[in-house]
Order: C-alpha cells, then structure tokens, then sequence
C-alpha cells in the first residue's frame, strides 16, 4: 500500500520584497511528508524554516509553486476559506505557548470549539479528553498564570489537537523550556504522530528535541539539504 | 464558554482600566446629560398649569415703556376675559444686597389670587394680603433661602423706579412653577411713584384656553391707534421672547457639550487602542486558530460597545436618579427650580456612548482585522 502524502510541496518559493532587493526566503523547494510523520525542520537562523512551516499551515502564502495538504492546494483558498480551513485541519502550538490569559486552561482548549457545531457538553467532554490527554485533566481551572511554563505549553498542544486536526505545526516548542518540560512536550508530540496518526511538522534548532522526530530535514538559505535522516 | 463570556473576559482583563474607562464614561455622560437638561430648562420653561390661559400685554413699542392705567378699564370690558390684574416688574435690590437677586411685581392681589390660581396660601395669610396696602407675599424658595417670617419687614431699593419700598411680609405661597418671586399691592407702588397712573404690564386670563387666539386679537385691536398700542401674547410666548436673552449661554453650553464629548472620544479611543494593540499576537493566535476577520471584529467592537455601555447606563441612570430625588432650587441656589431628565435627552446621551463605543473601537478593529496571522506572531509581548 503507497504511503499517504499528507503534506506535497513542489517548486516552493516564496520572495519578500524589502524596498529595492528580493529576499528569498524558499527557494524551489519540494517536499512530501507523509500520514502520521514527525518532521523535525532545522536549519540555521533566516533559513526560512519558520516560513516554510506558515505556508503548510495556512497562515501564509506561496510567491510560486504549490502546497496541498490532503490534496487541497491551500493557495487556492480565499482569506474566509482559509480560516474554515485551518479550524478543521491544522492545529498550531507555538515557541511562547500563547495563551489567551484570561481563560483557564479549559477554556483555551475550548476556544477553537467555538467555531464547530458541537454543543457545549460536547465541547466539554472534548476539551477534557484532550486535556486528560496531555496529562492535565486537574489543571482544568487554572490559568496560565497558574502554570508552568511546561505544563502552558501541554495546554497549547491541547489546544491545538482538540479540533482532532490532521496536521499539527510547532514552531520551536521547546524553545522557552527547560530539558524535563521539553521532553515531555516532545514525548507527547511523538505519540501523537505514532498512536494516532498525526502529523506533526516541528521547527527546531535543538538536536536533541529533533531527536523525538521520525525524520529531519535541514534547511539553509532557503533551500532543503540532501542530508536526511530517518528514524524508525 | 461562550463567546459573550469570552468578550466578557477580554474587557475585563485589566480591571483597573475597565474601571476607569467606564468611570470616564459614566463621569462625561453624567455631565452631558446635565448640560442638556440645563439646556432645555433655560431655553423651554416648562409647561406652567394656569400658565395657557395666561396673557401678557406690554406696550408694544417695548417692555421698558409703561402703559396707563386706564387701559384696565378697556381689558375688562373684552370679551373672553375672566380677570386683569396690573403686573409691574419692580426689580429693586433687597436690603443691602448689590444687585436685585429675586423678582418683585406688583399687582393687585385680589385678581392676582383669580390670575395665579395654582398659587397656594393659607386663608389669613391671604387675607392680610388682601387688606393690608403695604403687604406681600414672597415664593416659598426664597423665603427659606432668606428665612423670612411672617412680619418680617422687607427694605427694597429701586434700580428702575426711582422709589424704594418697605414691604411688610404676611406670607408665603407655592406651587406655581416659579415660587422665588415676591407680589405685592399695586397701590402701595402709585403711591409711592406719586400716583402717576402707569403700569409695567397687565397681566390677563382668559375665560378658557380655546378662546386664547380670539382675546389676543382683541386687545391687540382694542388699543390699535391709541397713544399707547400695546402687545398681547401667551404668558408662555412672553416667556421665551424673555428667554432668548439666554442666547449667548446656550452657545456656551453647546460648546461645553461638545468638547466633552470629543474629549470622551479621544480618552476612550486611545484606551481601546491600548488594550488591543497589547494583544496583538493573542488575536493572531485566535486568527491562526480559525476566528475570521469579521469575528475578531466583532470582538473588538463589542468589547467596546460593552464598556461604553455600562458607563452610560451609569452616567445617564446615575443623572435620572440623581435629578429625581434632590432638590435642584436648593442645590442652584434657585438658578433652576425644575430640572427633568427626558426620555429625549437620555436617548440623546445614550445615542452618544454607543456612538463612542463604536468609534473608538474602529481603528484598532481595522488594524486587527488587517493584519496577517503572521505579522501578529512577530509583534512582542
Ligand atoms: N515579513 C518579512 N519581510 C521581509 N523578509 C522576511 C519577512 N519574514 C521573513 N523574512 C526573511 O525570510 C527569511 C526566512 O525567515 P524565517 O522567519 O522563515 O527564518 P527562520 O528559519 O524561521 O529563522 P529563525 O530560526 O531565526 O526563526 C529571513 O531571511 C527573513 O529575514
Ligand atoms: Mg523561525
């Protein structure tokens, strides 16, 4: 059985305009990540990795080439689509957690559940599941100011699987904690992608955090490195 | 959660700005609601009970000039007329005051009694005014402004009759719509004049208020190419002809308005855009998640609205209160006697605030509407 491409990428480029010079940020990049992967993209500062990661999540967009995600050319999509779009299928974790601080932790697992039909009680059960699935089921009622910086980030990975989306990206997510927190976050990402199947693509300049993932890949000046390394 | 309780938590996120913000609210729309209502009373006396059957004749080249007194003779003959009682504005300064702080008119007190029918006495003070020449009667108001007793001799000065008087106090009235004025005899006024048989005005009511157009008529046409042509209209017209004399005070007071509103604007608006612009990235982050633009606008605008609404609530309720329950002669000193918040001026006020909210919610609503999820991750906390 042919493995699943979740994530196709062909020719990439995109240019940021900065007054009279062109700044590549990717330049013809190609690329597959297949169901269930844990990518880990590393590269030197400015190699466009965090660019590279927007563009497959949607947030931003493409100056040539494509990128299909579950067959569906992302570009193509209008702003509103988009947003839809991203609802249903990616789940977003970032480097400084970002939490909405006057919710509890529940209610910031609960918030992308606004935007689906479910009704409350299915929202609860859901932001509890989820939760309960980064271990922190009793933290429920406190607010981010009232937890670790690793435990907001486990809240954050809660956030960003409720929606039971089938990509999740992380823009270094270990970056502001310390080696146990890391791991941690790192241990649940990798069961993520190995029990239930997401994929998960995370930008990281730690080896050790790219060490969790099932595969990395380097990037430099915009351009994807020959080195490879695959992990069982 | 719900959304409502997720905007709910947003504008209360920094409790003491929330606070301040719909205090500045509450405090300028208390404020607003003030200067209308004292708008409205300098600029439309309200509407006095026996005041639509009421008539003012003046001389009609204007009210400085006098009338003569046999003109009283000719008023009470006019069909539709009920009562005529001279009404002379004596304006003198009482006891060692600099300028006259209340009015004086004489009159003649019996058809005074028949003209001011909402005025109320009791029965022997009445009767002392009645028989006693050097007696008046003061407004309640200005009696406990003054404290003044029965028999309390009252000294006055004249400012625009050469004559001082000595007044004899014998009592107090109230329930017109202007109790700070002092009446007194008309005959104790020519006498002391020298009996020069003039009067200010004439005072008249007509039999009923249907028949108001048809008496003015009269008595503008009973006089007409007499040596003293005169001008009736409706006490209430009198009023507002008076009133325009406040022409000046209510640019003023328009003024006033409007500066507290603009400023109101700049306060609430810079506020709003703090609190955004310091979540910047949160709002990112709820884009990244899935909210859509008119979402976070929305957001953002009801959060505003919210805040500027509670404050009316508190500014305009807190003024309708407040003006309902004090007395506003005594806090004015007598300046104004009513002072009623209207529905209209409420509405006004309220119309206002949620302008505000709107406003000042819309740049940084735009901005946050506009700006990519991207951009929004790279600004700093
Ligand atoms: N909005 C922008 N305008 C102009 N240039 C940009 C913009 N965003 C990114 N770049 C440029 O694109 C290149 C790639 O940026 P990117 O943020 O993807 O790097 P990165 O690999 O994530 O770096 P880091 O590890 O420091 O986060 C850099 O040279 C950067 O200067
Ligand atoms: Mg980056």
């Amino acid at each position: 059985m042919p493995v699943e491409n979740i994530v196709s990428i062909r020719q990439l480029t995109k240019l940021y305009r900065q007054g009279e010079i062109d700044v590549t940020a990717l330049n013809g990049i190609s690329l597959d990540i297949p169901r269930g992967e844990f990518l880990a993209l590393m590269g030197p500062s400015g190699s466009g990795k965090s660019t590279l990661l927007h563009i497959i999540a949607g947030v931003d967009r493409p100056t040539e080439g494509e990128c299909r995600v579950q067959g569906q050319d992302v570009a193509q999509l209008s702003e509103s689509q988009l947003a839809d779009w991203r609802n249903q299928n990616v789940g977003f974790v970032f480097q400084s957690f970002n939490l909405i601080p006057v919710l509890t932790a529940f209610e910031n697992v609960e918030l992308p559940l606004l935007l689906t039909r479910l009704n409350r009680r299915e929202r609860r059960t859901q932001a509890l599941t989820a939760l309960d699935l980064v271990g922190l089921a009793d933290r429920a009622h406190h607010t981010p100011r009232q937890l670790s910086g690793g435990q907001e980030q486990r809240v954050a990975i809660a956030r960003a699987l409720v929606t039971d989306p089938t990509l999740i990206v992380a823009d270094e997510p270990t970056g502001n904690l310390d080696s146990n927190s890391a791991a941690e976050v790192l241990g649940i990402l990798q069961a993520l992608s190995r029990t239930a199947a997401k994929t998960v693509i995370m930008v990281t300049h730690d080896p050790k955090a790219a060490a969790f993932a099932s595969r990395v890949i380097h990037l430099e000046k915009g351009e994807l490195l020959p080195t490879e390394e695959r992990r069982p | 959660m719900t959304i409502a309780g997720f905007i709910v938590k947003n504008a209360l996120r920094n409790k003491r700005r929330a606070l301040l913000c719909i205090l500045s609210v509450a405090v300028s729309l208390f404020l607003l609601v003030s200067l209308l209502v004292a708008l409205r009373e300098i600029t439309l006396p309200p509407e006095d009970v026996g005041a639509a059957a009421r008539i003012i004749v003046r001389n009609k080249v204007s009210l400085a000039s006098p009338l003569p007194a046999r003109q009283r003779a000719v008023l009470e003959r006019i069909p539709g007329v009920e009562a005529v009682t001279p009404f002379t504005f004596y304006g003198g300064k009482f006891r060692d005051e600099d300028f006259p702080k209340f009015a004086q008119f004489a009159v003649d007190p019996k058809e005074f009694m028949r003209i001011v029918v909402e005025a109320k006495m009791q029965v022997d003070q009445l009767d002392a005014f009645l028989k006693d020449q050097r007696a008046c009667i003061v407004g309640k108001i200005t009696a406990d402004k003054y404290g003044l007793k029965i028999g309390d001799r009252l000294n006055f000065i004249g400012t625009l009759w050469p004559c001082d008087l000595e007044l004899k106090m014998v009592g107090t009235y109230q329930g017109t719509i202007d109790d700070r004025n002092l009446f007194f005899n008309h005959k104790y006024f020519d006498e002391a004049m020298g009996n020069l048989g003039q009067v200010g005005t004439w005072w008249v009511k007509a039999r009923s208020i249907d028949d108001m157009p048809d008496v003015l008529d009269r008595i503008n046409r009973a006089f007409a190419n007499t040596s003293a042509e005169v001008r009736a209209e409706t006490e209430r017209a009198f009023q507002m002809s008076m009133v325009s004399m406040w022409g000046n005070i209510k640019i003023l007071v328009r003024s006033i308005c409007s500066v507290v509103v603009f400023t109101l604007l700049l306060v609430s608006a810079s506020t709003m855009s703090m609190a955004i612009r310091e979540r910047f990235r949160e709002l990112a982050v709820l884009k990244a998640i899935g909210f859509q633009r008119r979402e976070i606008f929305g957001f953002i605008l009801a959060e505003s609205f919210g805040l500027a609404a509670v404050g009316a609530l508190l500014g305009i309720g807190g003024a309708w209160a407040f003006f309902t329950h004090i007395s506003i002669s005594k806090l004015t000193d007598g300046i104004f006697v009513a002072f009623e918040v209207t529905p209209q001026i409420m509405g006004v006020a309220g119309t206002v605030a949620a302008a505000l909210g709107i406003v000042s919610a819309l740049a940084p609503a735009i901005a946050m509407a506009r700006m990519s999820v991207v951009d929004g991750l790279k600004t700093l906390d």
